[in-house]
């Protein structure tokens, strides 16, 4: 009788990567041979927004294709963070539309925008988890809040929420108990407990070491390719991020510069671009 | 240097802005706590916080009120060969109108600045985006156990308030100065009417929402990182503490 072995979690890994890899490839291809058939789960027309007097979104039209990982990338100011917030109704345009599947967030307000919201998870830049939850609870809460749950149950989606982030044991403590990478993390099983249709990630990477980093990435695809959530991911970690989405979108001085798949933005020549991918200090984005 | 007249109508626009969101917020946690979830657990932690953590600081202010407006009664009746009034001077001031008062005052510095520091740090640290962002109605979850709290918490501390002074009175009058125990008492018991403890609740009902509306209100919309925070703070206490004096002269006229 002969026994195979069970592959290894960096052969689960190298898989996962490879998968994954391959995915984007044929996502290149279809969006290239169609457009069309890409279809939006989210959109921005014409969205602008002033905060404190300044211009930060000027004019953004966007599309997030469903099912499918979208990166959002610029530099520091670029509207961003903003534009996630539009995404979700947090912040609603001074001018523009955003519509889920067609229907106006703008439009919405009281239960139904509460209805519409329950509908995505938003992994905040500082992790947001409650400073008076531990970390059980924490992650447990919109369970608890938003569905009729059984407290059994509970414990067992919390209980796999944290082993899949690698804080098992990790429930008691505290928010202020907690490293910057375990405090991101706890958030995002927070993020992934009410298995939302949308998932958007602002800067999950950011301020963790570079093994974190590649670990939360390798996280977010693998939840990817079990659930085909749409996510929408904000991120610097370039270029590693051309390697972990199908679509990305670079925002610019509040506009969309570019849009497309990864590759395809990648091998960009656009100088902004290429200078943003390369990090050099010289050339069209003046920093100092 | 900008125009007067653009720097007054920018204020006025301002303060009005201000009043209107002010009002808006207490409409909206009116509404929400009057219908279900009440979220009976986070209220009870509420009463518990705002209530039994404030006891000490109520005893010790209120004996020590009670015991200067015994001293400082004394005195003055004594002119007047009034003494046997003295029950009556230090039970009416207590309850009409020192107890509610200076227990609305503690509870502001003490509970109505921790909650528009809690709910400030919860703001700027995108917890409050957070609720909405999962579909919880943040008013609902974070404002309304404190309001109800407050209605609940402010009259029963009152009513505390309102015994300790009286005894703080009675420790000085008979024990410091010798009156006699049933003069004291007895004095109480027919001059305070049901009429003068209804009033004292009500002025402390009124004083509880004013305190977690004004605090919740500040502590919700605080902006602009730590700085923004000790600014809510600040001007919630002010402006509790301010409200609850103005309050407490339009009850008073409207209840005499």
């Amino acid at each position: 009788m002969t026994t195979h072995p069970s592959p290894t979690t960096t052969e689960l890994r190298a898989r996962l990567a490879d998968t994954f890899s391959e995915e984007c490839r044929e996502y290149r291809q279809r969006y290239h041979d169609n457009p069309a058939a890409i279809v939006p789960i989210l959109s921005m027309q014409g969205v602008t927004k002033h905060l404190d007097g300044r211009m930060v979104l000027n004019g953004i039209d966007l599309d997030i294709p469903k099912q499918a990982i979208t990166a959002i990338i610029g530099i520091s100011g670029s509207g961003k963070s903003v534009t996630l917030k539009h995404l979700v109704g947090l912040m609603r345009p001074d001018s523009g539309i955003v519509a889920l599947n067609g229907q106006n967030l703008g439009s919405l307000s009281g239960k139904k925008l509460q209805a519409v919201r329950r509908r995505f998870s938003l992994l905040f830049q500082g992790g947001a988890l409650f400073d008076s939850l531990n970390v059980f609870d924490n992650v447990a809460f919109p369970l608890r809040e938003t569905t009729r749950t059984s407290e059994s149950e509970i414990q067992t989606r919390v209980f796999g929420a944290l082993e899949d982030v690698n804080l098992s044991g990790m429930g008691h403590k505290f928010p202020d108990e907690l490293s910057g990478g375990m405090n991101k993390r706890a958030a995002l099983a927070r993020a992934l407990i009410t298995r939302p249709e949308i998932i958007l990630l602002d800067e999950p990477t950011a301020g963790l070491d570079p093994i974190i980093e590649n670990a939360i990435h390798h996280l977010i695809c693998d939840t990817f390719l079990r659930t085909r959530t749409t996510m929408v991911v904000i991120s610097h970690a370039v270029p590693a991020i051309f390697k972990w989405c199908h679509h990305v979108i670079v925002l610019h001085q509040g506009k969309v510069l570019a849009s497309g798949p990864a590759m395809t933005i990648m091998d960009s020549s656009d100088p902004v671009i290429r200078q943003f991918i390369r990090g050099e200090v010289d050339g069209p984005i003046h920093i100092l | 240097m900008a125009h007067p007249v653009l720097l007054l109508g920018t204020t006025a626009l301002q303060v009005t802005r201000e009043t209107g969101r002010m009002f808006l917020f207490l409409l909206q946690t009116i509404l929400a706590s009057l219908s279900p979830p009440w979220r009976l657990r986070n209220v009870f932690k509420q009463i518990h916080f705002i209530g039994m953590r404030s006891l000490f600081v109520i005893a010790l202010t209120s004996v020590f009120a009670g015991m200067v407006l015994a001293l400082q009664g004394y005195y003055t009746l004594s002119r007047f060969g009034s003494e046997a009034l003295l029950g009556p001077a230090v039970a009416l001031s207590m309850i009409r109108e020192l107890g509610p008062v200076l227990s609305g005052l503690m509870i502001t510095g003490r509970a109505g600045s921790a909650i528009a520091a809690e709910l400030g740090i919860m703001r700027i640290r995108e917890q409050i985006d957070a609720l909405d962002v999962m579909g919880v109605p943040p008013i609902r979850f974070l404002a309304v156990p404190r309001f109800l709290a407050g209605l609940v918490a402010l009259p029963l501390l009152t009513v505390i308030f309102d015994v300790i002074g009286i005894w703080g009175g009675y420790l000085v009058a008979v024990q410091l100065l010798g009156m006699s125990a049933g003069t004291y008492l007895g004095g109480i018991e027919s001059a305070v009417s049901m009429h003068d403890v209804t009033t004292g609740l009500i002025k402390a009902l009124c004083f509880g929402i004013v305190i977690t509306w004004v605090c919740s209100y500040k502590g919700y919309f605080a902006r602009r990182g730590a700085e923004g925070v000790s600014h809510a703070t600040t001007s919630a206490v002010v402006l509790s503490s301010v409200l609850i004096l103005v309050s407490d002269y339009f009850i008073t006229a409207m209840m005499l």
